[in-house]
């Protein structure tokens, strides 16, 4: 025995460190079932009715899928690291974070 | 009545705090540690919202019969610093803390990379080590157990454990959870220089996926349930954490979540200091306890990142090499200071690579994961 420590002492320290795994790996099996959830809803619900009509397509923009912001932006003669470029600009000049900001369209005058 | 002036100023001065530093000179001593947090607060701006309140605290803590930590009197009468103190006593300010942490925190990357939390779990080995280490050094159990939770990288955890099990160590505890925090920038490159390799810190990790609002809402509620019936010890920070970070992202109220991380954060926190620093008088805190707790400090908060960083590359492997180690070293739960460390160390070895994003997801782990570390210290050894 030095100082305090015992053979228990150890036993208590591991079953804490497994404990902490335990509980965040059940959270990380948790938050994908729950996300799959959400998006199944959420996909229901933003589907279209037979009535509603047909958006015209795009004319065949580049399409850059979320990065630290959600949802996807649409690209017009701008290449990929440009648009970063602006994005992190409006995102530093607004003060708002990136992950709350939503762009739509970054086109090229 | 017969008045004398030099007899009058004679008084005053005999009954001053002045002469009173004769019967204890250690509050000098004390007064001189103020200053240096103080300076290191102001100067060096080491987490001054925290320092400086504190430094302030022991500053006033040491004054001789100002009568600040008085409990109350037969005639009603009681300490202003006691009365604060009631806050820390009854784990109030540091959940409060916790629910502007909450409503300041974006849990999107964790949600978008739900493998962070197994890096947010790794770093928490230093909490079980330093409560070892404690352990060996004659701490007895419950205040071995409260030091380790300053491995966790996080005040106010950190705090609420020690007002529960060691409750005369506080200051120094509170102390050192918070200069090593200020100090992660030091205290962690190295570190993860030595443990990983340049092909590893090289690493660019792919984009996360976009995180839908309402994932994030659901998030909160779905933890604060799980955690707390699971282990009911961490509700005061899981719920108030859970509940900051609902206020947040719910989006019907924006009020009470601008509330929540500004104007009462700020306000708690002017008592959180002051209560912590008050405790910090000659009697406790210049012992020996108070070295062996700061250098236990250093150990655990080294201790989290190496736990980290080995999981890191644990991942590295399982991943085929996706997953840059950098990101483990996050999951001591200093935010956002830990992930601006990964960023900054990966961007040293690759100069297009930004971690920051994916750091944040192990980095809010880690909040999670010193808070369930610290229930499992109050439900083993809170009596």
């Amino acid at each position: 025995m030095i100082g305090n420590l015992t053979g228990e002492s150890f036993l208590i320290a591991l079953s804490g460190i497994v404990i902490v795994f335990l509980m965040l790996a059940v959270l990380c099996l948790l938050i994908p079932v729950i996300s799959r959830i959400v998006q199944f809803f959420e996909a229901r619900g933003a589907k279209p009715t037979a009535a509603e009509p047909q958006t015209p397509p795009a004319p065949a923009p580049t399409v850059l899928a979320g990065t630290a912001f959600a949802g996807e932006v649409t690209l017009i003669d701008v290449d990929e690291k440009t648009a970063a470029c602006i994005m992190a600009i409006v995102s530093h000049e607004t003060g708002i974070p990136l992950s709350e900001l939503i762009f739509k369209t970054i086109r090229a005058l | 009545m017969e008045f004398s002036f030099i007899g009058t100023l004679q008084k005053i001065l005999a009954e001053s705090g002045f002469a009173a530093f004769a019967d204890d000179p250690r509050n000098l001593i004390m007064i001189l540690v103020a200053c240096v947090l103080l300076y290191l607060g102001i100067v060096k701006k080491f987490e001054p919202l925290l320092l400086v309140p504190i430094a302030f605290g022991v500053l006033m803590a040491n004054f001789p019969l100002t009568g600040i930590l008085n409990p109350p009197d037969a005639n009603g009468n009681v300490g202003l610093f006691w009365v604060f103190y009631q806050g820390v006593q009854y784990a109030v300010y540091p959940s409060i803390i916790f629910l502007g942490i909450g409503a300041m925190t974006d849990f999107g990357p964790l949600i978008a990379r739900p493998s962070s939390m197994l890096l947010g779990a790794a770093a928490q080995f230093g909490i079980f080590s330093a409560f070892l280490l404690a352990l060996a050094l004659g701490f007895p159990e419950n205040v071995a157990a409260a030091i380790g939770v300053i491995g966790g990288a996080d005040g106010p955890t950190a705090i609420l454990t020690a007002s529960k099990l060691a409750a005369a160590y506080l200051p120094p505890i509170a102390i050192a959870a918070y200069s090593y925090m200020a100090l992660i920038p030091l205290i962690q490159p190295p570190l993860m220089r030595a443990l990983t390799t340049k092909k590893e810190r090289e690493v660019k990790m792919e984009q996360l996926r976009p995180v839908s609002k309402t994932e994030k809402i659901v998030f909160p509620i779905v933890v604060a349930i799980f955690v707390i019936l699971l282990l009911p010890e961490t509700a005061p920070l899981i719920g108030m954490l859970m509940l900051g970070n609902l206020f947040k992202e719910c989006g019907v109220v924006d009020r009470l979540s601008d509330t929540a991380q500004n104007a009462m954060i700020n306000i708690v926190t002017v008592f959180l200091g002051l209560s912590v620093g008050c405790k910090a008088t000659a009697a406790t805190f210049l012992t020996w306890d108070t070295i062996k707790i700061i250098i236990l400090g250093l150990l655990a908060f080294m201790l989290s990142t190496v736990g980290g960083l080995l999981f890191g590359k644990v991942m590295y492997r399982l991943s085929g090499g996706k997953i840059n180690p950098l990101i483990g070293s996050a999951g001591v739960s200093a935010v956002p200071m830990a992930a601006r460390v990964s960023q900054v160390e990966g961007q040293k070895a690759n100069p297009a690579n930004f971690l920051l994003m994916h750091a944040m997801g192990p980095n809010v782990a880690g909040v999670i994961g010193s808070a369930i570390a610290a229930g499992f210290m109050i439900k083993v050894f809170g009596g």
